[in-house]
């Protein structure tokens, strides 16, 4: 079996892949960050949702070969320092989780939406660019609140970042 | 679920020599689409395996094709039926006549076929453009081989 | 009300590891030496299995084992049970089939577990699973109710030839027939509930493992009710007694009823365990899913309304074929009959009521309960019902509501249920307030303007929850109580551990379980854990579904709480030297009534455990209380949801402008997690109602077996919601909790419907209103307009 080496949320990793091995296979079995769920066969769901080198990608259609050297955040790589991103935090004070099982796919895809769209979303933006991405608890309601609040907060950490 | 295609070719070659190689497993086997094998078990029946690919799923099919309402050099049905292992079943059947047209021989074809298993839960929606190219495919290549031995 | 006590919107302690990426579902965990399970799954809806040869799949890389229904017969490993009898209208008992884990002699369904390959990886497991080889011999098909009950029909089942299992009824058939009988006027309804997958993002799995040690089972699964199913596996199933097999349900990735049943694969890997000597694992992939978990729904029914000359309510008759799949699954019985006939008077005084059920096999997954589980059923054709009637009678449909609503509690309905609280015509009012249904019309306009159609529709519903008494249950033929368990556990330091049997899946009760300690015993809420999901932690417990973790569920936990405070006050008549009569708790300190004599909370649970202030032979030292708390009735959570939409008749295109619902679940825990609850239970009534249908062709093949062709609800198809409460608290529960966790489900499809059929202009439309129901909808002539 090939051995692959890329970067997973900031530190080199390498280990074994075969020609079909799924990055999300990679990342939950061999890489043992079980963060990255699936919840379907068909690219549909976005529960796999992770960033190659700052991208949002579906890690259930990606082959783990094809990262080779590639940097990849997943949901576990969002914290720094123990402080959480603004967008888990903005899902945590929304309430924009139940079950909890969309909810990586759903945040990785919620700061992709940011550096595409920007800071200030308003709601049709954010349930038009959630079409990848199925939750089945929330009915989205509070998931698009999640993710206006957490766009905003990302923009004023920006700013204070920006002014630091 | 079901799937049904009829179509018409024109191959140019009289009836007598299409007959003929519409009966002979050499030119079916190398006509049919991903056919690795085509074995005749009586006069009228063949083993087959054949590799398959609709959408998402791929099959090795095993099964028995049977020569049936034989009407030289008219016409036959050929019925067949495959087990694909994890990937499902299809059964079904051509009903193939053919007629005599001026630039050769005319075949018309009327195809029946029931699928099931994976490759309907997920070949459903792409299962009548497959048939059609796997139908082109295989006159594209007896029309080859009606040529080839005409 | 304190900032973490009952009432506050306190954020989710659970949520940390979820948005983290750290919760632990079954298939985040490996156990040292796991193989992996693959099924063999019939890809005929109906076949004789002739012969199954794993020869081939035996000599593949890897392969560790083949299992097939010989196997475990050979083990006596029993059936699934389907656990609540139903008798039909003669008192005949329901007639099941066997249902056993892996496919003996015949399969029944697309889906169908015919054998099972273990295999060191799961890749090697599926290529094991390519070279088994079966032969089938082909039965009919009968994908639905009406081919399944032809004359003649095969027998999917030898034990019900004519596929029927029960021929069920509730109510006075002579009083309704009579109430009929002097009715000025009859609506009548043809009704299909078309047939659900409910979809829990989060796949089935199952990973069981086997000590030889000391012969102890361990199944790691993906379910609503560890207990329960503990149970059924030991009791019934026979993989081991009780003492030997501990099953844990860690994060649950939703459930909405789908995991409450005990299913083929976990049995199959739990089993194999042992046998291969080595832990089992599976994990649905999504097609699988689809393919063999319970599915919803699917009632095809014919219901009539009686009215009298002034439309007051005189009677209800509703018939239904009710489709329960190949094989029953474990409550699938009671989802048609005990969950849903006794919901037809719905919020309204009906004075008779007569329902007749048929279940039927069919060769389709088996149907069982989905989020609402037959009440969602029973509201659709009372809402349908009412709300046709008024167009009928010409009359405001929540005037006629109105007229027709239940005032006095409690009320005795004729089927069963004894309505114990609400303000039925409180919650129609505040919710057409907030909706200001008063300027509809000028909307409508402003839409007619723009060549779209607008509607406006109501629910207004009631369910049953909390379910449910036990002795009343199992009058109805329910094989279990449902009652529920807690354990409070007080720590010499005063943290407190609390055990529960219920089951979070979702539902946050480490948050809300846990504002109810802190509240009653006056501790900061970061003190208090709540441990769920482990047989091996809990004792027992009923689990979670039906809406009962609040009204059942914490019920308990107040109960062993107030035992708790019962024993503290004894601990704190010794330290406080006074007699226990005296000792008053409040606000986590025991006082000397009328002194300042008093101690906290964590300093008599330190003394409960020290025991040197008392003698441990009169008083026994340490602080745990248990108890068991059975409902003494089931609680009546109810509401009036409203749907406005528009149409646009060119595409058939229906998009939902607006939506009030104001919810009566009695007394709330945490406001933002209820509504979090309600959001979530609209969008799959709207799933429902809009675009979600499971479909077998007329070969039984499973068309809708992807996110590709099976239609789920996302996020550009909904719209916010406006939601609003009021409260009539639950009398038969110490907090006075209804429970809310279904009732967005249940409300939301007739509101969708009754507001497509206003913008219409006739009831010729059946769920899911797709585009193109709706465009074909569009193309007849509104009956109401061309009559008026
Ligand atoms: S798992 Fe990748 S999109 Fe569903
Ligand atoms: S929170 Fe459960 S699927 Fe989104």
């Amino acid at each position: 079996m090939p051995t692959l080496s890329m970067t997973v949320n900031g530190k080199p990793v390498s280990g074994e892949a075969e020609g079909r091995t799924l990055l999300v296979q990679f990342l939950r079995e061999t890489l043992r960050l079980t963060g990255t769920h699936v919840g379907c066969d068909t690219s549909q769901c976005g529960a796999c949702l992770v960033h190659i080198d700052g991208k949002a990608v579906k890690s259930c259609t990606t082959l783990a070969l094809a990262c080779a050297g590639a940097s990849i955040t997943t949901i576990e790589g969002l914290a720094r320092d123990g402080k959480l991103h603004p967008m888990q935090e903005a899902f945590r004070e929304n309430h924009g989780l139940q079950c909890g099982f969309c909810t990586p796919g759903m945040i990785m895809s919620a700061i992709d939406m940011v550096n595409r769209k920007g800071t200030d979303l308003d709601e049709q933006t954010i349930r038009h660019e959630l079409e990848g991405n199925i939750c089945r608890c929330t009915g989205y309601h509070n998931i698009v609140k999640s993710i206006a609040a957490g766009a905003a907060a990302m923009g004023k950490e920006g700013l204070r970042q920006a002014a630091e | 679920m079901a799937m049904t295609m009829s179509g018409e070719v024109v191959l140019p070659a009289d009836k007598a020599t299409v007959w003929a190689k519409l009966n002979d497993p050499e030119t079916l086997k190398n006509s049919i689409p991903g056919c690795q094998s085509l074995e005749k078990t009586s006069d009228t029946s063949f083993a087959a395996v054949a590799k398959i690919k609709i959408g998402p799923v791929s099959a090795t099919f095993r099964g028995k094709v049977n020569l049936e309402d034989l009407d030289p050099p008219n016409g036959y049905r050929i019925a067949g039926e495959g087990e694909g292992g994890v990937a499902g079943f299809a059964k079904g059947g051509a009903v193939v006549k053919l007629s005599d047209d001026p630039a050769g021989t005319k075949l018309a074809y009327d195809v029946e076929a029931q699928i099931g298993g994976k490759l309907a839960q997920l070949g459903a929606r792409l299962i009548n453009g497959v048939a059609k190219k796997l139908a082109d495919e295989f006159f594209a290549k007896f029309a080859e081989a009606v040529k080839a031995g005409a | 009300m304190s900032a973490t006590g009952i009432g506050a919107r306190v954020v989710r302690k659970e949520d940390h590891r979820f948005i983290t990426g750290k919760g632990r579902y079954v298939d985040d965990i490996n156990r040292p030496g796991q193989s992996h399970a693959y099924f063999v799954r019939s890809p005929h809806a109906h076949a004789t299995i002739k012969s199954v040869d794993a020869s081939e799949a035996l000599k593949k890389p890897g392969v560790l084992a083949v299992f097939t229904g010989a196997d475990i017969a050979a083990d006596k490993i029993g059936g699934l049970i389907c656990g609540w009898m139903i008798h039909s209208k003669d008192g005949s008992p329901m007639k099941a089939g066997a249902h056993p884990a892996l496919a003996q002699g015949k399969a029944r369904y697309v889906g169908d577990h015919v054998a099972v390959v273990i295999a060191e990886t799961l890749a090697q497991a599926r290529d094991g699973a390519e070279a088994v080889v079966v032969d089938y011999e082909e039965l009919p098909p009968l994908p639905d109710m009406t081919l399944a009950t032809a004359k003649g029909a095969a027998a999917i089942h030898a034990e019900a030839p004519d596929n029927i299992v029960y021929n069920w009824h509730l109510g006075d058939k002579a009083a309704t027939d009579a109430a009929f009988a002097k009715a000025k006027h009859v609506t009548k309804l043809d009704i299909v509930n078309n047939r659900l997958v409910p979809n829990a993002m989060e796949p089935r799995a199952a990973i069981g493992e086997y000590d030889d040690g000391d012969g102890v089972f361990t199944l790691y699964t993906t379910s609503q009710n560890p207990h329960v199913a503990r149970l059924v596996l030991s009791a019934f199933i026979g993989i081991a007694p009780e003492n030997k097999l501990r099953v844990i349900a860690p994060d649950v990735g939703g459930g909405f009823g789908s995991k409450i049943f005990i299913y083929a694969e976990e049995t199959i890997c739990v089993w194999a365990a042992k046998k291969v000597g080595r832990p089992v694992k599976w994990t649905a992939d999504r097609t699988e899913e689809f393919l063999a978990v319970a599915h919803g729904r699917d009632h095809l029914t014919h219901a009539e309304l009686a009215l009298d000359g002034d439309n007051r309510i005189l009677g209800m008759r509703v018939s239904t074929k009710a489709n329960l799949g190949a094989y029953l699954s474990t409550f699938a019985s009671s989802v048609p009959t005990y969950l849903y006939a006794p919901l037809l008077s719905g919020q309204y005084n009906i004075p008779s009521i007569y329902c007749e059920v048929d279940g039927v096999y069919t060769t389709t997954a088996p149907v069982d309960a989905y989020r609402g589980a037959g009440r969602p059923e029973a509201t659709y054709v009372v809402e349908r019902l009412i709300e046709v009637a008024a167009r009928e009678r010409r009359m405001d449909p929540t005037a006629f509501r109105e007229m027709n609503f239940v005032r006095q509690f409690p009320h005795q309905t004729p089927v069963i249920m004894m309505y114990d609280a609400g303000n039925y015509p409180l919650a129609l009012k505040t919710a057409m307030d907030m909706h200001d249904v008063k300027t509809f019309a000028q909307r409508r306009s402003e839409s007619e303007r723009r060549g779209k159609l607008r509607g406006l529709g109501y629910s207004a519903y009631i369910e049953a929850c909390g379910i449910a008494p036990s002795a009343a249950v199992g009058s109805l033929g329910a094989g279990v109580g449902l009652w529920e368990s807690a354990e409070v556990r007080v720590n010499p330091i005063g943290t407190v551990e609390v055990l529960t049997g219920s089951h979070a899946h979702g539902q946050g009760h480490e948050t809300t379980f846990a504002q109810v300690v802190a509240d009653r015993l006056g501790i900061p809420i970061e003190n208090v854990s709540i441990v769920h999901g482990d047989t091996d932690k809990v004792q027992m417990g009923m689990g979670t579904y039906g809406s009962r973790s609040g009204a059942v569920g914490i019920s308990a936990i107040v109960k062993a709480l107030d035992k708790v405070v019962a024993k503290g006050k004894k601990v704190a008549s010794h330290v406080l030297e006074a007699s226990e009569g005296d000792i008053e708790f409040k606000d986590g300190q025991f006082q000397v009534k009328g002194t300042d004599k008093k101690a906290g909370f964590g300093d008599i649970a330190l003394q409960a455990y020290i025991a040197h202030k008392f003698n441990g032979q009169e008083l026994e030292p340490g602080l745990k209380e248990g108890a068991f708390y059975d409902p003494t009735n089931f609680t009546f959570p109810a509401g009036v949801h409203i749907c406005e939409l528009e149409i646009d008749p060119s595409t058939g295109a229906t998009e939902i402008k607006k939506w009030t619902a104001v919810d009566d679940f009695g007394n709330v825990i945490n406001p933002m997690i209820v509504e979090g609850q309600v959001h979530g239970g609209i969008a799959q009534g709207v799933g429902q109602a809009l675009a979600e249908q499971a479909v077998y062709d007329k070969s039984g093949q499973l068309l809708t077996a992807s996110y590709m062709d099976y239609c789920m609800p996302r996020a550009d198809d909904l719209p916010s919601f406006e939601i609003g409460m009021i409260t009539t608290p639950a009398p038969s529960n110490p907090l006075g909790l209804k429970g809310c966790g279904e009732a967005g489900a249940i409300a939301a499809p007739p509101a969708v419907i009754n507001a497509i059929t206003d913008a219409l202009g006739h009831e010729d439309i059946a769920m899911p209103a797709t585009p193109q129901a709706v465009w074909r909808a569009c193309q007849k002539r509104p009956s109401r307009l061309a009559a008026e």
